[in-house]
Parts: C-alpha cells; structure tokens; sequence
C-alpha cells in the first residue's frame, strides 16, 4: 500500500485547484455573449414553443446565446425569491408573479429599463405603461423596471351549451352586473330541475389562494362604482364613502351567492387551478378568471368545445349602465440588480418587443395572452369571427377601458393581495357569520396597518 | 513504521511536543495525514451543507422586527394554535395507535406477514401522490368520499376541506395514515425483541393477555416508545406536506402550522426574511425537544 505523504498531499491538492483555475476561463470567456433566462412554462405546449421560437430568432440575428431555462410557474416564484433574496440572479426573467415589479422596484432590486420601453413607447398602451413602472424607495421616484411583453385580462367564461340545456340562448343574456349574474342563477335552478345535481350557476373564486380571487373581487369592487380604493398615487382611499359601499356590495354579492348555493362549496378553499378544472367538469356555468388559459387548455383536445360549447365575453355594463373598466395584467421581462450581462438582457428585450416579433409569439401561443400595444389586436387572427372566444377577449383588454391591477401603484397593495385581505373578509361573511359591512371594516384595518409600512412620497 | 516515527521515538518528548502528538490524536507520520485526507471532506461537507445554511437562517431572521411582525399576523396566531393541537393530536394518537397494532401483527401466521406488507404501503408510497389523492377524495361535490356516501346511504357528506376545525382533522387523519406502519413496525421490532422467556415465566405464573401487555411488555418497551414519541414530535413538526397537499393551508389560511407558513410568507408574501423568522419561532420547542431526545439517547441504563 502506497503511503500518501505530506508533501504529495498538498502537491496533489495544488494540482487539482490548478485545473479548476484552468477549467473556468472557458466560463468566463462564454460570459461575455451569454445571458441566462428564466421564463415560467406556458399552460400549453404552443407558448413553450412560441418562446423558444423568439429566442432562437434572437441567437441567430445577434450570435449571443441565451441560457433559457423553462420553469413550471410556481417553482419559478420560488426559484425568483430565492435568488433575489441570495444576490445570485439570472440577467432576465418574467413577472412572476406580477407583484415583484413593485415589491423589489421598492427595495432598489431592479435594473431600469427605460432605454428599453423607450423604443415602443409609441406602440404600448397607456395602461401598458403605467403597469410597467414600480416606485424606488431609495431613489424615491418611479421608473420604468418592466418590459410589458404580453397582456391578460379577467374574461368571462361560460357554457353555452348549459345555458342553452336550461333553455336559454346567449342573446338572453342581460346587460347589466347585478341582472347579468343573477341569470346564472336562473340557469342553475332549470339545470337542476333537469336533475343535474351537481351543477352551480356562478363560479366565484372565494378562496384565500392565488390571484383569482383578487382579481374577481377587485371586478366586482369597481363593478359597483369603488374603483378609486386606490389611486396612481400610491393612496389608499377608505374612507371614501363611494368606495366603501362598493366594497361592501361587491363582498355581499359574492358572499350571499355562496351561503344560497350558487358557487361549488369548494371554491372556498380552491387552488390557482381547481376553478378550470370545475369549469372544465361542468361543475359550473360560468367562470370570472383570468386569461384564456380556460379555452387554450382543450383547445386541440376538443375543437368542438373551444368553437361551440365555451362562449367568452368581458365584463357587462355597471348597474347604472356604464362600462366598467377592466383590470390588466403585463407579462414583464425584469432584469435583477447583480446580473452579470445586462447588455444582452436588453438587447433581447428590445428584439422581442418589436411588433412583429411580440406579435407573432402571442398569436404562437395560441392567444392566451393578449399583446401589450393595441395595433397588433387588429391582426386577422384576433378578430377572427369564427373564433368565439379572440375577438372579445382583445376588446377588452385593448379596446374597451382599462387599469393595471392595483398592487402597481404601492407594495403595499401587493401585500394586501398575498395576504388574500378580501379573501379573509369573504370567510368572514360565510364561515364566521360576520355582516359583510363589519368583515370589510376588518379589512380596512387590516389593509391599513399593511399600508403604514410603505409610505410613498 | 516510518523513518519520522522511528526518530520520534528516541527523542525525549518535550511539553510543546506531547501537547502536538495530543492534537494529533497520537497518530504518526503518514496515518495523520490519512486521517486529515479522510476528515477534511466531511468538514468542508458539514461547513457548506449544515453549518453555513444554519448560520445563514439565524442571520436572516435575527431582526427584532420581524419578530414583533410576525406575531401581529392573525394567520401566524392562529398558525401556532394549529401547530400545537397537530402535534398533540397527531404524534400521541399515532403512537398509541402504533403499539396496540405493533401487538395486532406480533400474532403468528402468513397472512399476518402478508397482511403487514400491505399495511405498509401508505408509508411507502411517495407522500406527494398520497396527500393528493387524499384531497381529491375528499373534494366536497365530486371527491370519493361523498360520493361513496351518496351512493351507499343517499347523504350528502360535509365538505371536509371547507371548515377550519373539519380540514385540521383531515389533516391529522391524513398524517396519521401515512405514518403510522412506519411507528408500528418501530414498535413491532422493540417487542420482538423482548425475550419470550419472560412471557413463559409469567404465563406458568397464570399471567395473561391484559397483564402481561401491562406488566412486561409496557415497561420494557416505555424508553423505546417515548424515544419515538419525541422523535415523532420532531419529524411532526417539520412536515410540510400534509398540511400543504391536503389542505394547502386553507380555507382562509386557517389550517397552516408552522412548517407551512414559512412557505407563505417567504415566496407566497415574497417576506423570505419573514419566512425564515416563522420557521425560527419554532425553535423554543424544537430545541427543548432535542435537548430531552440526545439525554435519553445517552442513558447508560440498558433498556429496550
């Protein structure tokens, strides 16, 4: 047996940290064209395949290289707090979830990017623009940190085919909020009477998980006239008494909905996802949710019921017959502060946003997401009126009137949001027995103490 | 034996000497620098994988504030009550249910074996796919559960995931499920290795069934199951996928224990610091509970 020596252990040691030293040039030297990328997985396969499309057209017309890894959207959240919490971070990657733009832009953690929205400023939606921009609690002032890449709004998804099973056609669909979700009422009622027993006219996302049910709860908030809860500046405005009674309103309807049967009991404690499922079981008539990730999903699976069965429309008219706005979405590219090739990250950003490329990756993806500038919605392939769904869904997204999601305008909404406030307020009503008027006061207090701890000047 | 070593020995060992040969273990020439080439891995090992993220989680979460933010969370209140009633609930009712089946399947015959394979299948199965299916099942409208009630007695059963207090007991019946083959063939070893004579002697004595479980087999199994019993209570309160899988800490956050929020607050809230701060609000009874399983496990007394 061979003795290992002092000296030929340190020789030995010396030798192998000398061929690391000689291993890593090659890194180094890959560094200077290369940029790593996160990018969340689409819902189908045709959004994975549009990305990869739009980065292998950039490789080729620039020579850099781009380290794209595809990551199911909940490990990406994770993996994107983590590396931001640590410092080690990609050059690029998406909003997700949307809220970082403004809960990081606050902690000085993002790179801006006007340069980079300065080149399609002319082409981007007004709300496009605001959506994009986060407040800096260092530098204390707003800035472009996003990249609107693509768009989503908070569609209407519902069976026509159980509308027309109860007897009814889409054409008797009402106008206006109150009358309009009340006909899927109807609708449950005659389905039962057919002996569907497990069938529930209204979808409502009452559960404390996800975005669904901000955002559907946020709908029926400024559905009823509390738009200003929050403004641009950052303020929140409870005190308001228009704003109050909507609050109040919007939790009633969907509170009293649930307790009278209209909404699956489960969705009180449903997750991002059960609310497609159950409306893909026909637990449900109809679904206020986001995107068209609903209609994409079975798309190629089921053409008949992507063309015949599943209509979408937006929102219907307010109670006093006005148009209620829409909130939207943007999918951002984000650069984090400590990434090591910013100047690929942008270039990048600045090749993708172009029209003709963005648009072509939308359309790629099926039109799940809408694109961020209102021109490319006049493409043939959004107004398509063989398409039930397209049409309607970029109206009111980029036609029809609109607003970013609160959380944009302080963190403190996006904490208000993680911590499913109004979700809170909605058990209240249904579980504890509490009036709706006493579990938004609660609310209020609560959203209050989240907002003394983000001041914005 | 080496050259060094062979002129160590003729030298008088000096203080300085005596303590270096003490440091290095006694050991000689080449066998210390095998040692070292052994240990050191296991070093770096340890600094990078175990000390370094320790020393990393107390440094983010060692901000007074957020302690006092996290304790004005009405989640993490309730958090913490959950946390307590699991562990009482879940760990005892296992433990006891794991020694009366630990005696259930020290009965002999092949089916008995037979019978012992499929009952540790829960365990065995990966817990991902388990919990799923255990919320699926227990889905209020279409789920297994109330559909079978339906079907055999025309009732509607409760919605098992919708009540704070019904989605808790979920939970803790779904914990329980898959880990207690795991306890009761812990147990089922430390019987079995209780020797038979001692049975023998007291049956000639007239002892029998009750007695004997109250006589010889708890007092010689007491220090094994009260090991598992705090061994069970450490792994209980780090299990997170329970609680994330069946209820996902819901409805209204209310079901959520400590091993859960900490997933909440630091990607659901994007509060890593806070995450981290409610996974260390746990270590005033995780340390305790370390502390009192390292004494036992140093007992000189032998004892199964």
């Amino acid at each position: 047996m061979a003795y290992l020596s002092r000296r030929s252990f340190l020789c030995r040691s010396l030798a192998l940290a000398a061929a690391g030293s000689f291993a890593r040039p090659y890194i180094a030297k890959a560094a200077a064209t290369t940029a790593t990328m996160w990018w969340a997985q689409g819902f189908v396969q045709d959004e994975d395949v549009a990305l990869k499309k739009v980065i292998a057209d950039y490789e080729k017309a620039s020579g850099n290289k781009i380290d794209l890894s595809i990551i199911p959207f909940a490990p990406e959240r994770q993996k994107i707090i983590s590396a931001l919490t640590s410092g080690v971070v990609p050059d690029l990657f998406n909003s997700n979830p949307g809220e970082i733009i403004t809960q990081y832009g606050w902690k000085d953690q993002w790179v801006d990017v006007t340069d980079v929205v300065e080149t399609q400023k002319a082409n981007y939606h007004p709300t496009a623009l605001l959506a994009a921009q986060a407040y800096n609690n260092v530098t204390k002032q707003r800035s472009f940190y996003g990249v609107p890449v693509t768009s989503a709004v908070v569609p209407i998804h519902m069976w026509r085919s159980l509308v027309e099973k109860a007897g009814y056609q889409m054409s008797d669909l009402p106008k206006t909020w109150d009358a309009f979700f009340d006909f899927f009422k109807e609708v449950q009622k005659k389905l039962r009477a057919q002996g569907m027993r497990k069938v529930y006219g209204q979808g409502f996302q009452v559960t404390a998980n996800g975005n669904d049910p901000n955002a559907l709860y946020y709908a029926f908030l400024i559905g009823y006239g509390g738009q200003n809860i929050f403004t641009q500046d950052g303020k929140p405005h409870f005190d308001d008494p228009a704003v109050k009674e909507a609050a109040i309103k919007a939790l009633s309807y969907l509170t009293t909905s649930y307790k009278e049967g209209y909404v699956p009991p489960s969705a009180i404690n449903w997750n991002d996802a059960d609310d497609n499922n159950a409306f893909h079981a026909q637990l449900m008539v109809m679904d206020v949710d986001g995107t068209l990730s609903t209609e994409v999903a079975i798309k190629a699976e089921h053409p008949e019921q992507y063309y015949q069965e599943i209509a979408t429309q937006g929102f219907p008219l307010s109670n006093d017959g006005k148009p209620v706005t829409s909130q939207v979405a943007f999918g951002c590219g984000l650069i984090p502060k400590g990434a090591q090739n910013v100047t690929v990250a942008k270039e990048l950003l600045k090749y993708w946003i172009q029209p003709e490329i963005v648009g072509a990756y939308v359309k790629t993806g099926l039109g799940r997401w809408l694109p961020a500038m209102p021109a490319l919605v006049k493409d043939p392939f959004w107004q398509d009126p063989k398409d039930p769904h397209l049409p309607g869904y970029a109206k009111q997204g980029m036609v029809d009137p609109t607003m970013p999601f609160y959380y944009v305008f302080n963190p403190a909404i996006a904490e208000i949001d993680a911590e499913h406030v109004w979700s809170v307020a909605m058990f209240d009503v249904i579980n504890n027995g509490m009036a709706p008027a006493a579990a938004i006061d609660k609310a209020f207090k609560r959203a209050e103490t989240i907002f003394a701890k983000y001041q914005v000047v | 034996m080496n050259s060094a070593s062979a002129i160590d020995i003729g030298r008088p060992a000096s203080r300085q000497e005596t303590r270096w040969r003490y440091w290095r273990g006694e050991l000689k020439g080449s066998e210390y620098m095998w040692a070292l080439a052994f240990i050191v891995p296991y070093i770096a090992m340890f600094l990078v994988f175990v000390a370094y993220p320790v020393v990393y989680g107390l440094w983010m979460g060692s901000e007074a504030s957020l302690y006092s933010q996290l304790f004005a969370d009405p989640i993490y209140q309730s958090t913490v009550i959950n946390t307590v009633l699991y562990l009482a609930l879940a760990v005892n009712v296992k433990m006891v249910l794991a020694l009366l089946l630990s005696g259930f399947f020290m009965r002999p015959g092949w089916w008995m074996q037979a019978l012992l394979m499929i009952y540790i299948l829960p365990w065995a199965v990966p817990s991902l796919s388990g919990f799923i299916s255990i919320h699926w099942m227990l889905n209020g409208e279409w789920g297994f559960l109330n559909n079978l009630l339906y079907t055999l007695f025309h009732i509607d059963g409760a919605y098992w995931l919708n009540e704070r207090w019904l989605a808790m007991g979920s939970a803790i019946v779904s914990h329980i499920w898959k880990q207690l083959p795991f306890w009761t063939v812990i147990l089922l070893a430390g019987r079995m290795a209780i020797p038979l004579d001692i049975f023998d002697t007291a049956k000639v004595d007239g002892a029998t069934g009750m007695r004997c479980f109250v006589h010889i087999t708890l007092p010689l199994i007491a220090n094994l199951y009260l090991t598992c019993t705090l061994l069970s209570t450490i792994f209980t309160l780090g299990d997170f996928n329970t609680i994330f899988f069946v209820t996902g800490g819901g409805p209204a956050n209310l079901t959520h224990v400590l091993a859960t929020i900490g997933i909440r607050n630091a990607f659901d809230l994007a509060q890593p610091r806070l995450g981290v701060a409610a996974v260390m609000s746990a270590l005033p009874l995780m340390i305790p509970l370390v502390i009192v399983l390292m004494r036992r496990l140093r007992t000189a007394e032998v004892q199964l």
